[in-house]
Formats: C-alpha cells, structure tokens, sequence
C-alpha cells in the first residue's frame, strides 16, 4: 500500500532513509535535474501513507532505433531498509518496463555490482539475465579494488525474437559500452 | 569538458566540417581542460604574436578570449574582464568567440553579459537559428522572461518550428508565476498564454505530448479545470502517454478542484479495482464517499451514474467494498498486499472521526490489527504502518494487544537466562515488530530503572542470539537483528536522561560501537553514535562516523547540521572549517548547476519542471544551513586568522564583507533539516511535533542573526581602523568615518534587540524530542554572559571614535567612560573566564563524568577574547596619535609636569589586565590538558551493577578513550588559539 508517484526536487530532501545505504549512490544535483528535465515520466517515487518515501526508480530511454538498440536504462533502484520484502522494487520496475514498453524500446538493461547478489537475483526472478560484464565499472573510492558490473538485460515485446539479451561472451571494459 | 561542449556545438553548427582555426585552438582548449592555465595564456600570446601586424583582437578574437578564460582561472579577473570586453564590442558573429565568451562570463558570474554579446550578433545575422536559440537560452539563464517571450516568437517567424512557439508561451506562463501582482498573470499573460496555444489547436498544429502538458498547465493556472478536463478526456488528451496514469490523475485532480465527487468516487474505484494497494486511491475514495454522503447525493436512475462509471454512495457499500478487497487478497496463493487491510483501519478511523456507528461492520481493531500483524508481521514495515492506527485502541487495551501480539511469536524453549529465542528471521522479525509496537505505545517508557535495565537485559539477549542469522551477511547489508540494538540504545537514552547516570550513556555508546563493527553500514547506529559523542561535547569521533555515512550534495543541506552545529562550538576549529566547507562547495554550485537544467527543461520541454526547478533552486539559496555556514565560516576565519596571519581589516576586506550588507532572506528562511533522519519508536507524546519544528527554526534564526550581526559589527570596526595617514587632513574620509560609525551604531542597536529576543526565547527553555532537532547554542552563548560582553566591547569602540574627534582636551568625561568601560569589560571577561573552570572528565568513584559545557563555555570565552583584542587594538590606534601629539605638545612647551592623560593609563593598565586573563586562561587549559592526560581511564572497572560482557565493555572503553582524545584535541585548538592571540596583545604596548 503504496502512493506511486512521479518524483519532484522536494523529494530530494527527505530522501535520506533511502539514499542512506551504502550501495545507494547520491548523486550532485545536475545528475537528478537532467533526469527530471529530460525523463521525467521514468522518475518514480513511492510514498508510505505516513508520508515517508519508500523507495524510488530513475531510469531513462536511449540508445538507436535503427540498430535495434533504442531501450530503456535503469540508472537508480532503491527501496529503504524498512520498506524492503514487500514487493516495491518489482512493481517499480514492471512501471519502468510499461513505460519502455510504450516508447517502442526494444528492451530494459541495468548494472548491477557482481558482488550484490541479492539484486542479481531479484533481477533475475523478474526476468533479467546476464547480457555481458563490465570489468571495473564501479570505482571505489577507499582504496579497495574498482568492482565490475553485470550488465543484465530483458527483452520487452517488440524484440519478438529476442535478440537483443543473447550474452555476449566476453567481458567489456567502461570506455566499450555506449 | 570544456572542449566536448564547444566542439560538439561547432560540430553540430557547421555540419562536421573542420575549421583550421579549430584546429590551431585545440592546444590552447587542452590547456584549459586540464587546468594549465598558464600554459593556455602562454600558448595563446605565442598564436597571438604571429598576427602582431594586425589587430590582436580582430585578427584573433576567440585566442584572445582563450586567453582571457586562462587569465580569470590564474585569477587576474581584471586583466580577464578587459580583454574579454575589446572583443565583445566588436561584436564578434564566430561561433568560437561566441561560445569562449559565454564561458568565460559564465565563469566570472556575468551572465548578463551573454544576452548582450547574441543580442548583437542576432541583429548582425539575423537569420541564424542557432544564434536566436543561444539568445533565448541566455536570457533563461538570467530569468528575463518578457525577453524569452520575444526571442522564442522572433526564433519562430525565422524557423517556424512548434517548440519555438512554446518557448514563447511558457515564458509568458513564467511572467505569470513570477509576477507580483496575480491580477496581472490572471487578466494578462496566462490569458495570452492560452490563446496562444488555442490558436494552435485550432489550426490543428498541435504535435507533441509537451504542448498539451503546458495547454494543461495553463488551464490549471487559470482555474478552468472543466476546460482543462474536457481537454484532457477529449482528443489532445490522447497525447499523453508518457507517463503512466497520466489521463486519469489529471482527471482526479480536476474531480477534486471541481468538486465532482461522483466523478472522484467512480474513477477511485475503477483505480482501486485494478490496482488495490493504490493508497492514495483509497483516500480519494473515502473523501468522495462521504463529501456525496454529507450532500445526500442520489444517482440518477436510469442511465450511468456518471461518465465514470458506477458511484457508491453508503457507508455499507464502502465497507463491502474493502471487505471484498480483503477477501479478494486473503484468496490469494501470491503475496498479498497491504493496501486493503490498511484501508479497512483508515474506513474505521473516519467512521469513528464522524460518529458512525457501522465502524463494527468491519470488525474490532485489536482484532485487525492482530490479523495484520498475523499477515504483515514480518516485514520491516508493520510497525510504520501499524503505528499510524494506534489511536484506535483505547489505552486500557494496550497490554492486552501487546500480550497478544506475543501469542502470535512463537519463541524456542525458555533457556537459562530465562528467554526464549525466534528459530528463523521472519520469526524474529515479529518479535522485534512487537517490541517496536510496545515501546510505541509507551509501555516501554513506563517501566522503573530496574524494568528497563532487564528490558536491557532481554533486548540484548536477542540481539546477540539473532546476529547468527546473519553471519554470511555482506558489509554492505544490515544485520537482522541491528534493530534489537538499536532500542537497546534508546533504553539506555531513557535511563540517562531520567536519571543522569552517565554510566547508562557509556554502556549505550559501547552496545553501539558493538553494533557497528557486526553491521558497519548501519547509517542508523552511525548518526546516533554521532549525536551522542556531540552531546558529550566529543567531536572528533564524529568525523568518521559522518565521512563514513558518505553524505554529499543536498544532503549537506538536510543533514549537514549534525556536524556543523557541534564541530565549532567544541572548539575543533579545523574541522568545522572542513566541514563548512563541505556544505558551502554544495550550495555554491547550486546556482550555476540549477541554470542549466532550467534551459534543459525548455529544449525537452518538460515545462511543468521549470517552475519546479526555479523553486529548488529558492529553497537551497533561502536555505537556514546555508546562511548558517557562510556566516560561521567568516567568523571563523577571523577568530582563528584575523590580526594573527593578517591584519582584521585585510582579513574583513579578503572576505569582501561590507557591513551594510544583509544578504540572510530573514523572512522567507527554509529549514531543510532532516529532523527525522534518526529513527524513533517514541510514543506520540514524546514524538517530534510541528510546533518543535516552529520553535527550533525560530531558535535558531535569532541564534543566526546574533552571528551575522556579530559579524556585521566586526566588519564595520575593520573599517573604523584607518591608515596612519595624517589625521582630519581629507573632508571625505572623515565623513566617511562617521558613516561608518553610524553603520555601527545601527548594528549595535539591532544587536541589542536581537539579544532581548534572544532571552525571551530562552526562558521557553524549550526541550526539543532527544532525537529531534539539537537545541542551537543561544541559549549557552547567554547564559554565559559572552554575547553581552562582546556587544559592550563594540559599543567601547564607538566611544573611542567620539574620543578621535573630541581629543584628550576637554574630554575627561569621556576618558572616565572609556576607562570604565576597560574595568568592566575586565571583570565581564573574568566572569566568563570562571564559567570555564572545572573538570571536563573527572573519574568519581569509579565512575567517569563529563561536563561538555564548560568546553562549550571556553570557546565563547575565547570568541570573545578575540572580540575584546580587536577592539583593544581599535582603541591603540585611536590612543596612539593622541599621545604622540601630546608628547610633541609637550615637547615644545618643555612641559614635564603634566599627568598623563586618565584614558592613556587607563589603556595600559587594561592591556595589562587583559595579558593578565589571557595567561590564566591559557593556565587553566593547561590545567585542564593535564588532568586529562593523567587521567588512567584503564584503571576505571566497568560492568559493575549492570551485566556488561567482557566483549561490551571493551567497546565502552573505546569509547571513552575517543571521548578524551578528543577533549585533549580540543583544548589544544583552544590553547594554541589563545597563545596566538597572546602574542598579538604584545603591539599593543605603546
């Protein structure tokens, strides 16, 4: 029981109890302000009945139509601690998928920490696989190795054959993906 | 970055082709990317010498802005600004001049400055798209809306493309909303706006889903919500496809705006149906039901009921209606879903808010709740959801709930310590929802000393039991039970501020540093360790704990209090300069960042963001924080550096501080605080309130006008201070002089206000929740006598100046006064001193206490110091020219048997004073720093009375080690701080 909603600059500051986790990234400002400018129907935010925010989506569409490329991005999922297990992460996503749905993309992808496997699975549960890996893609900041990201893809309706999530083999440095 | 923007533009211009004049650029760009400014000004002249024969300007214009950029960034904004303005009065029409120069007034913060270089270069080509579009960017840049309106209009009539129409539509919407008189936007620019667009619309031009979004917003604005809804059911409707719902929440909102509760209630219900955990849905179902209830509303017979469907009108039909939702869920083999339990509690907490009897149609809400719990119980959050709905219980229920709330966890075999312990997480997350609930509902706070040390007892028995649960737990997940010890904490809170045992907040500090090194990314053990460590007056613990929360941007804003409240006043001075910093890199950014986006905004015409954008970007700059930081930041740095490293009045002069000047938005203050970010499980009594919020705010912008004022009145006897320039010899100077001298005498009077407000907010002695806001330091800074002792330090600044005028004849009155004034401040300063006195740590039978006042205390004690040596060296420098007149007098009349003048002893012996305290200070820090150091905290025995193990007790010392490291870093920044200004009191002497 939840207010879905699109999510707006105030939102910025309550969402503490959200971005408080470690693996949830706060980003400076412009990085929000672009998403609301340029996407900002991708931009969805849960409300408890008490008026805190459980958790919230930001993605994007992008990519080339005509190479079958055109999809839409995950770029943040996070639902706070004492919002987790009820289910707030898939119907965020299935939103995301509906919206990509509608834009004509051909499919949804994400990165995700290889070593964060609880979403890995959960991204899998909804349908999500391994597309390639991406060596290094998160830089660490204390000392400690840069970690790589899978990139997990799902292929919506109108990539009726399913092309586009056919695992690439080998794994792609940052600087090689679009 | 630099170079990506003005290639991509030049690419996107000129349609790939690469200019030689690019290519020769390109080093001088590389420079400038990589911050090698010198080598870019360098580089520049090298390519500029090559054209000598011709003029440098003409010749090369976007090298000479090139240089220019590098000029700014090396800092020399004057030679910058000259050279940028001999190629803008050219006039330049090339698109690397152009773009150079934009970055470059970007840079020096004149962005009005753009507008002027493309209104040139449209009139010169006026048929250029990219100029008119640049022109129309430029004036978003500085909100010249009227001006946007033109520009997008003359953008259209060159390349008659929809999105240029709109501009032009949305900045007459933008007049609307920033016009002072609604009148105006009412009768005027929303009413354009919206001809403009039907004008539109009945050529059938409209193309795109952001055309009817601002077809929508304009009608909104207006009040023509049945237009607007007729727009969005008819064809333009069918536009809006982006976001989801877009159709129907537009739909609701002109339902509730017009009042169409048939409409409101149908749509709800068709909404709820399909999706029944929509919250807000129910809300709007309820409201609508009992809106047609209270109008005795009917449908009509024959035809639908509505165009949205069937309405429901009863209190039987709603309570069918949620009772169906449940049944619907409890059908379910998937997980079910909150929503329609919920609703049922709210129908129940509105029936019973208007009297209604059916509210037992739905059942008795211990039993509903029972049943949520039975369904929802283990999850994280039953307890937020359950606690909304509390009040339904009448108190005499509450044990009972809780006794059954219990049956419903089933725990293993009662073991030797006399608990019994979940088998699996869920289970344990049940038991931990109720202990949640019953400290909601106060039984917590109810029990005496000895309960809530067993209650200790127990909660840490789980905690313990429970972290088996989680040992394959990643650093970056909680553990399943941090919870337990978290409300161990909270226990512990209750006993220390009930009782004032300290050894309650040892034992709570310890219990928290044990949870962390189990679950080191609990943000929640984080931020109370912090406030407890500040509440002790122990900064530098906080640090880390704050560094490793990996707080940034806005979050500086909402949490960046926790640090910045506490870092100063502790006297850890390079950590609070450290951390106003952080917050004051945020909010400096904020302006340039939230410009950008704005005119991004335009060119993806998400127009309904613009205003949001504007309104953002308001908030941060009215932000309390931020007043609060730039000014602590400027005090600061002068009572760490000013007469130390430079002089006061070069220091004020660096920081460009000119005391006329106010530039905190008093009236319109945003309290961006994250009040709430601590979780609290209080009962509703003792919960954060709105009136707190009220309180807190106020406090703190009395507090805030103290400092600035403070700040304002030592930038203005910066500026009393002159040169040693012959005395009275220039009319203007000294009529200047005087002006400034009535600037401080305004900010005296205001100050003095402030102060008598200050102590009216005081005596509320308000006491803000313990997780709830920290109580700002007005109330200390009082109380220790230092805000009174600095007013009359600056006032005796003022009476010196009258002195400058009157001279050391005929002014024996004066002389007295001053002299008084020196006494008084002696023995003001003397007072605070003793305020000072006493241990900050002492060990007491075998019980370690803190005092963090007396800390608290120095630091204003050493504020003020700083303040009275300022104006002792003001009173030098008026002083020393009137006794070396005398002395010439004297001189010539060879008349030895004058007395001194009262005012020239009265100064010596008061400097001398002044060393005098000053060194007593310095003695008592040093007392203080080796008491501190001798104290063996090993030799403390620990656990005595309350069962601490072996392991806890390790952590509780840990904690008090850092909490006397960090008193000693403390004294030391104190003491080093006064040996320095001890040294300043030396030139002095005269």
């Amino acid at each position: 029981m939840t207010t879905l909603r699109a999510f707006t600059c105030d939102d910025l500051f309550k969402f503490n109890n959200i971005n408080l986790d470690p693996l949830t990234e706060t980003y400076g400002i412009p990085f929000y302000l672009q998403y609301l400018a340029h996407w900002p129907e991708y931009f969805i935010v849960a409300e408890a009945p008490g008026g805190e925010l459980m958790g919230y989506i930001m993605g994007k569409a992008e990519g080339s139509v005509a190479r079958e490329e055109w999809h839409g991005h995950v770029t943040a999922l996070s639902v706070a601690p004492e919002f987790r297990r009820l289910g707030l992460a898939a119907k965020l996503m299935e939103m995301l998928e509906e919206i990509s749905e509608r834009k004509g993309g051909f499919f949804v992808d994400l990165f995700v920490r290889v070593s964060n496997q609880v979403a890995v699975n959960m991204y899998k549960q909804l349908g999500y696989s391994v597309y390639r890996t991406v060596i290094e893609y998160y830089s660490a900041s204390n000392g400690e190795p840069d970690e790589d990201a899978y990139d997990m893809r799902k292929a919506l309706s109108r990539d009726t054959e399913r092309k586009s999530i056919i695992p690439i083999p080998h794994p792609v440095r940052p600087e090689d993906i679009e | 970055m630099l170079r990506h923007i003005l290639v991509t533009s030049n690419m996107a211009a000129r349609g790939h082709v690469q200019d030689p004049n690019d290519r020769r650029l390109r080093p001088i760009y590389d420079y400038l990317d990589n911050g090698n400014n010198k080598m870019a000004i360098q580089q520049a002249d090298k390519l500029l010498k090559k054209h000598k024969d011709l003029h440098c300007a003409k010749a090369d214009p976007s090298r000479q802005v090139l240089k220019a950029i590098g000029l700014q960034r090396t800092g020399k904004q004057d030679e910058a600004f000259s050279l940028a303005q001999e190629v803008a009065t050219l006039e330049p029409t090339d698109d690397n001049s152009l773009q150079a120069l934009t970055i470059l007034y970007r840079e020096m913060h004149r962005p009005e400055l753009v507008t002027k270089l493309y209104e040139a270069a449209v009139k010169k080509v006026p048929l250029s798209e990219e100029y008119h579009s640049h022109l129309f960017m430029a004036y978003a840049r500085v909100g010249e809306y009227k001006k946007m309106q033109q520009a997008g209009m003359a953008l259209y009539k060159t390349v008659p493309k929809n999105p240029y129409y709109f501009w032009s539509v949305m900045s007459l919407v933008m007049q609307a909303i920033s016009a002072q008189d609604d009148k105006l936007a009412q009768t005027m620019f929303l009413p354009l706006a919206e001809r403009m667009v039907e004008k539109m619309v009945k050529e059938g031009k409209i193309e795109a889903e952001a055309e009817v979004q601002l077809y929508f917003m304009i009608l909104e604005r207006l009040g023509k919500y049945v237009e607007a809804l007729d727009m969005v059911r008819g064809p333009l409707g069918e536009k809006l496809t982006s976001e989801l719902q877009s159709r129907e929440n537009k739909c609701m909102m002109m339902y509730q705006r017009l009042q169409l509760w048939p409409e409101c209630n149908a749509l709800s219900y068709k909404l709820l149906l399909k999706n029944p955990d929509e919250w807000q849905f129910y809300l709007s179902y309820f409201d609508s039901l009992f809106h047609l209830m209270d109008k005795s509303w009917s449908p009509p017979n024959e035809e639908e009921h509505c165009v949205e469907g069937p309405v429901q009108t009863t209190v039987a039909e709603a309570v069918k209606f949620v009772v169906d939702r449940m049944e619907e869920e409890d059908k379910k083999d998937s997980r079910p879903l909150r929503g329609p339990y919920m609703a049922c509690l709210e129908l129940i907490h509105r029936l019973r808010q208007r009297g209604c009897p059916d509210e037992e149609e739905l059942g008795d809400p211990l039993e509903l709740m029972l049943q949520f719990f039975g369904k929802f119980g283990d999850k994280p959050s039953c307890i937020t959801d359950l606690k909304i709905y509390l009040h339904l219980l009448p108190p005499e229920q509450h044990t009972q709930f809780k006794n059954r709330l219990g049956d419903l966890v089933p725990l293993g075999e009662v073991g030797e310590d006399g608990f019994g312990f979940p088998g699996d997480t869920k289970v344990l997350q049940r038991h931990l929802c109720v202990c949640q609930l019953s400290r909601v509902l106060g039984l917590q706070h109810t029990l005496d000393t000895e309960g809530k040390l067993c209650l200790i007892t127990e909660l840490k028995a789980h905690y313990h039991y429970g972290l088996q649960f989680g040992k394959s737990c990643l650093k970056t997940e909680l553990q399943f039970s941090d919870t337990y010890c978290l409300m161990v904490a909270h226990v512990y809170i209750d006993l220390w501020t009930e009782t004032g045992d300290e050894n309650m907040l040892w034992q709570c500090l310890g219990v928290l540093e044990e949870g962390l090194s189990y679950s080191p990314s609990n943000a929640q053990f984080k931020l109370l360790l912090l406030l407890l460590f500040c509440r002790l007056g122990a900064f530098q613990p906080v640090v880390d704990l704050y560094s490793s929360l990996d707080a940034k941007h806005v979050q500086h804003d909402t949490i960046g209090y926790l640090l910045t409240r506490y870092a100063g006043s502790l006297g850890q001075f390079a950590a609070a300069s450290q951390s106003y910093n952080f917050s004051l890199r945020f909010f400096h950014s904020n302006q340039k960042d939230t410009s950008e986006y704005i005119i991004q905004a335009y060119k993806y015409g998400a127009f309904e963001k613009i205003p949001e954008f504007i309104a953002f970007r308001t908030r941060l700059n009215q932000s309390l924080h931020f007043a609060q930081v730039r000014t602590e930041r400027m005090l600061l740095d002068l009572y760490t550096e000013a007469d130390i490293t430079s002089s006061l009045e070069e220091s004020v002069k660096a920081m460009g501080l000119c005391p006329e000047e106010d530039d905190i938005p008093w009236d319109n203050m945003r309290d961006n605080r994250d009040l709430t970010v601590l979780f609290s499980w209080d009962p509703k009594d003792r919960e954060l309130t709105e009136e707190h919020r009220r309180l807190s705010l106020e406090e703190e912008s009395v507090w805030l006008k103290v400092r600035s004022l403070t700040l304002r009145l030592l930038a203005s006897l910066a500026l009393l201070g002159h040169a040693p320039s012959p005395r009275n010899s220039d009319k203007t100077n000294e009529n200047g002089v005087s002006a400034k001298s009535s600037t401080l005498q305004t900010l005296l009077s205001q100050l003095d206000l402030t102060l008598q407000t200050a102590a009216q907010i005081t005596e509320k002695q308000t006491q803000y929740p313990f997780l709830g806001p920290p109580s700002s330091r007005l109330a200390s800074a009082l109380s220790s006598g230092s805000c009174h002792c600095q007013a009359s330090a600056l006032q005796l600044s003022l009476t010196l100046q009258e002195l400058e005028t009157t001279g050391l004849d005929d002014s024996s009155e004066l002389q007295t006064q001053i002299c008084n004034s020196f006494k008084s401040l002696i023995v003001q300063l003397q007072e605070l001193l003793s305020r000072c006195k006493g241990e900050v740590l002492e060990m007491k039978d075998s019980r370690l206490m803190t005092q963090p006042s007396l800390l608290e205390t120095l630091v204003f004690f050493v504020e003020t110091v700083c303040v009275v040596l300022w104006v002792a060296s003001y009173s030098a420098s008026v002083l020393r020219p009137l006794k070396s007149s005398l002395q010439k007098k004297k001189k010539k009349t060879k008349d030895s048997s004058t007395a001194m003048p009262v005012v020239l002893s009265g100064f010596q012996e008061w400097t001398g004073s002044l060393q005098g305290i000053v060194t007593q200070a310095l003695d008592h820090v040093k007392g203080q720093e080796a008491s501190l150091t001798a104290l063996k905290l090993a030799a403390l025995t620990l656990g005595v009375g309350h069962a601490q193990t072996q392991e806890e007790c390790g952590f509780t010392r840990a904690a008090m080690d850092k909490v006397q490291t960090s008193y000693l870093g403390s004294l030391q920044e104190l003491g080093d701080l006064l040996r320095k200004r001890a040294d300043s009191l030396k030139s002095l002497k005269f």
